[in-house]
């Protein structure tokens, strides 16, 4: 718990003594990062492993793009109207994907991704096509506030979100829910046995997910001013996937940093070289290979020694 | 064109993209149901066949040359990775083949990049298979007909292997109980490298036959593996007939939905496989799992 | 913190290279002064072989300009990073080069979704981009900002010659297949409207979702609608795809097969399968000019081939960046946009007038075919027409033509 109160200083410290830039891609660390914490509520948590999980980034990036650009309302309304849209969307997915179990559900997740991307391509009123929507505004708000309009102030907002996405998912994998959720995870039929309605409990969790994964989206567009397909593309969603391993999964703490382990480790091999993808690809490989429990195992195991 | 033969064309050109989808979707599912492991990098082995192929021909001049040696360096490449990367993870969890292979599709994806360069090449066909035959008056590609027959007879080939062979029974056991055909005294290792190669040289098979018609570019092998995965999917994971009768559905459905729903051409495959697992969640020929 | 402000080291070793190239190293007193061109480019995945070529172009511009003067009197310094044609890679990159490497002059940014995502934040960075293919007609349009230029030729005009060139043509029916993007969209209504323009037949149209590989339900449509002509807008892969199944149901034997960019590119993918093809070129390297000629002989002696399309017209560009910046005297966003206004160049496509309207270089088009040389490994387009920049650029702001 003192590390984490000593981690959240830090982060909340990070503007004043780091170059613009370097606030930049925090900020896109951190939004990735929740994204990826969400995913860990079914992945880690539920044993539910989605495949599809760019549809709420997706969903959340154009919901809270067009909120923008056609309403007036002001951006932190607009980002949590986008996260309960999403929210409100993975129910309905949920009910669907949780009809099947195991490789059947993350092909089902997988399946409606990818309709929502051929979608994006096709309702171009809403999502732009295949341009996407650009020049998203932080409008300013509400009771004219500005201060998210600038890199640190965007940033806190991120942060904000992060921390109180955080302690609601703490909190929530700690309650008697989240036990029922543990027991779908080692053991469906016990779990059902015991009275509980495991497909009930599925179906929250889900929606909760993209609720979160939904205000990360949310948290993009405004941040990079676009939103497109690119975002719905399945290879993303195989990309969430591994930044929840490669961090460590059931562990909230641990998606985060393999979020933004991943991204960093992308942008600054490709300042290098053009052979980025070959030494990502190594050092994944190598990363399984050796470190089996994730960063945050990795970590957990110096702290211990 | 009358409406029964512009059927029969249409029914042809669906075969001829069936059997590409097969080639692509059978690997797949044949290391699924082995391993249980999802190959992410089967899209990669696919692009990876036609550069191969393209050299081949290239070296020799001879597109029949290809088609056996594309596969084979493709399949021996699959073989070794499963040695020397996949074999030591068999009792950890399916993340540890999902990050390892993904790892391998961008390693395998930029060696080819940096083997072949970024330029697209084209596999050139000899004259027989590039000539046309005339159906109802109007010209069509010997090529797709030979791709149909191709499709029709590994398909048959692989099925008789399955049914037939000590190697066949093998797989087939392993896929039910890999611990029993352990404990018999095969060696099931041996088997799962056996596998892994021949799934990675269909995926590859795929790759040479589809470069005459797309040519070998990097672009393929993040289109083909979603294919694969749909194919799969819709069959059953693990399921051979499974895969053949999905690739067919599929391509049926891409030709004659393009042609009459041109607007819904790239949602059709994703609607198909959400019907298929609504109705049946372990997909057509796949138990639940 | 130093460290989190090092120059990387492609960038150091670009600049160097640039350095050792204008002699010794000696001439120029400062890294520091170099002016340094921002280049989040495509370099792998599907669209890696366009950026490649236009990467080239301006490595070649770069080292020309080094090799001499240099610009106002500093070398030019390349920052050059590999996008993967990821819009969130792009404007993150693009961003970095313009907050950590003090980066104000962007280009070579290959697709159009990338620029457009791009473009929006220009003001904040305070920088110019000056595109060297992007053909998007929006950009220039709706979307159009006001430190964004684009001297190449735009997916309109291209689309514009070969309707230009249509109307000489005894055919009367056409039929088109469009890429399902934005570009094959806006150059497809196009078409339309100047067939119907030029008192022929428009029978429709059919669009493909990007990386579609079986085209036979595509190919039957086409055959079916009896037009004489079809106009292609595809590109990269598909384009390569559709051309080689074209070839196998011989389609061109009986329907004249028109696309808006001839790329040699494609052509060298697909070998004989692009025979007869006629259609719009951005540039071609047998283009008779003395600018033109100059460049296609030092290209050969750095390469020892021909400049390809998207390398002569992300080049020209690049002359034209360098002819804003040698007018304003400087690389301040502000003074070379007026620089950039109005500006008239004398480049590889002959002459280049950047409006101050909407941005646009207004500049000839071309219509190329492609035929089969001996001697020649690969076919290759040669001029059929040329038709002047006051027939081929839109009116201000517009995609589409009054007459």
């Amino acid at each position: 718990m003192r590390g984490l109160v000593i981690a959240a200083i830090l982060l909340a410290a990070a503007p004043l003594g780091l170059p613009p830039f370097a606030t930049t891609l925090l900020t896109e660390a951190l939004i990735l990062g929740l994204l990826a914490m969400s995913l860990d509520l079914m992945v880690g948590y539920t044993r539910l492993i989605s495949f599809g999980h760019a549809a709420a980034y997706g969903l959340g990036a154009y919901a809270c793009g067009d909120l923008l650009i056609h309403t007036r309302l002001p951006l932190p309304f607009a980002i949590f109207l986008s996260a309960s849209i999403t929210g409100i969307v993975g129910i309905g997915v949920a009910w669907v994907c949780t009809l099947a179990k195991g490789v059947s559900f993350s092909m089902l997740t997988l399946a409606f991704a990818q309709l929502l991307y051929a979608i994006a391509f096709k309702w171009t009123a809403v999502t732009g096509a295949s341009d996407g929507l650009a020049g998203i505004p932080r409008r300013v708000g509400p009771f004219g506030l500005t201060q998210f309009q600038t890199r640190n102030g965007y940033y806190y907002l991120v942060l904000g979100c992060l921390l109180g996405a955080y302690a609601f998912c703490r909190v929530l994998v700690r309650s008697p829910f989240g036990a029922v959720l543990r027991g779908i995870r080692e053991n469906e039929p016990k779990t059902i046995s015991l009275g509980y309605n495991t497909r009930l409990c599925k179906i929250a969790i889900v929606a909760i997910s993209f609720m979160l994964g939904g205000l990360s989206g949310a948290l993009y567009a405004p941040f990079a001013g676009f939103a497109n397909t690119d975002l719905l593309f399945w290879l993303f969603s195989g990309q969430v996937l591994i930044m929840v391993i490669v961090g460590g999964q059931g562990t909230l703490l641990g998606p985060i940093v393999g979020a933004a382990f991943f991204m960093l480790l992308e942008h600054v091999l490709s300042q290098y070289t053009d052979s980025w993808a070959l030494f990502f690809g190594l050092i994944f490989i190598g990363f399984i290979t050796f470190a089996p429990d994730g960063i945050w195992g990795l970590f957990r195991r110096r702290v211990r020694i | 064109m009358d409406f029964l033969p512009f059927l029969l064309v249409q029914c042809l050109n669906a075969l001829s993209q069936a059997a590409l989808l097969f080639f692509l979707g059978v690997g797949l599912t044949l290391i699924f149901g082995i391993m249980r492991i999802v190959n992410f990098a089967h899209g990669t082995f696919y692009m990876l066949g036609a550069f191969l192929g393209y050299s081949a021909a290239h070296l020799s001049g001879s597109f029949w040359f290809a088609l056996i040696a594309g596969p084979i360096i493709a399949g021996g490449v699959g073989a070794a990775f499963e040695i020397g990367l996949l074999r030591p993870l068999y009792r950890r969890g399916d993340s540890a083949f999902l990050m390892v292979t993904f790892g391998l599709t961008l390693v395998l994806g930029d060696i080819t990049r940096l083997l072949w360069g970024v330029d697209p090449l084209q596999i050139s066909l000899p004259n027989a298979l590039g000539a046309i035959v005339f159906l109802f008056d109007e010209p069509f590609p010997t090529y797709r007909l030979f791709l149909a027959a191709a499709g029709i007879i590994v398909a048959v080939a692989i099925w008789q292997f399955l049914e037939r062979t000590r190697l066949g029974l093998l797989i087939r056991a392993t896929s039910q109980n890999a611990e029993m055909v352990h404990a018999l005294g095969v060696n099931v290792n041996l088997v799962r490298s056996g596998i892994f190669g021949i799934g990675c040289g269909l995926a590859a098979l795929g790759g040479v036959l589809a470069a005459p018609m797309v040519t070998a570019s990097l672009g393929m092998a993040g289109n083909a593996i979603i294919d694969a995965f749909v194919i799969v999917i819709i069959g059953g994971m693990g399921s051979f007939l499974g895969s053949l009768l999905a690739a067919v559905l599929v391509a049926f459905v891409q030709v004659f939905g393009t042609y009459y729903f041109p607007d819904f051409a790239l949602a059709a495959m994703y609607l198909l496989m959400l019907l298929v697992l609504m109705i049946r969640p372990g997909g057509l020929l796949g138990k639940e799992i | 913190m130093s460290t989190h402000n090092a120059v990387p080291r492609r960038v150091l070793l670009s600049s160097l290279t640039a350095a050792a190239l204008a002699g010794g190293g000696q001439r120029w007193a400062l890294a520091a002064d170099a002016i340094k061109i921002g280049m989040p480019v495509t370099l792998t995945g599907a669209l890696g072989s366009i950026g490649t070529q236009m990467r080239q172009a301006c490595e070649f511009w770069a080292k020309q300009v080094n090799a001499s003067d240099g610009l106002l009197g500093r070398p030019i310094e390349l920052v050059i990073e590999d996008t993967a044609g990821n819009p969130s890679n792009t404007v993150r990159k693009a961003q970095e080069m313009v907050e950590r490497s003090g980066v104000r002059l962007l280009t070579c940014i290959v697709a159009s979704n990338e620029a457009l995502a791009v473009a929006p934040k220009l003001t904040e960075w305070d920088a110019i981009f000056v595109s060297g293919d992007n053909g998007d007609g929006r950009l220039t349009g709706e979307s159009l900002v006001p430190n964004f230029f684009r001297p190449n030729t735009s997916g309109p005009m291209g689309t514009r010659a070969v309707a230009l060139w249509l109307r000489d043509s005894p055919m009367k029916k056409f039929y088109g297949i469009g890429m399902d993007y934005a570009w094959g969209h806006n150059s497809m209504d196009v078409f339309a409207a100047e067939v119907k323009r030029a008192g022929k037949e428009f029978l429709g149209a059919v669009f493909s979702p990007t990386g579609t590989k079986d085209f036979s339900p595509y190919i039957t449509k086409i055959r079916q609608s009896g037009a004489e002509g079809c106009y292609l807008v595809l590109a990269g892969d598909d384009n390569n795809a559709f051309l080689s199944q074209a070839k196998q149901y011989r389609l061109g034997d009986k329907i004249q097969l028109l696309t808006e960019q001839v790329d040699e590119g494609s052509i060298n993918a697909v070998g004989d399968a692009a025979v007869g093809l006629i259609g719009g070129s951005r540039y071609s390297a047998t283009l008779d000019n003395p600018a033109n000629k100059a460049f296609v002989a030092a290209w050969q002696k750095e390469y020892g081939r021909l400049p390809q399309m998207f390398e002569g017209d992300q080049y020209q560009s690049c002359i034209v960046l360098q002819a804003a910046i040698e007018k304003a005297g400087s690389i301040d966003a502000a003074k070379v946009r007026s620089a950039m206004e109005n500006l008239i160049v004398n480049s590889v496509k002959g002459r280049v007038e950047m409006r101050a309207c909407d941005h646009q270089g207004e500049q000839a088009g071309f219509v190329v075919k492609v035929v089969k040389r001996p001697g020649m490994e690969h076919p290759v387009p040669e001029v059929v027409a040329t038709y002047p920049a006051d027939r081929i650029t839109p009116p201000c702001n517009q995609m589409s033509y009054d007459n």
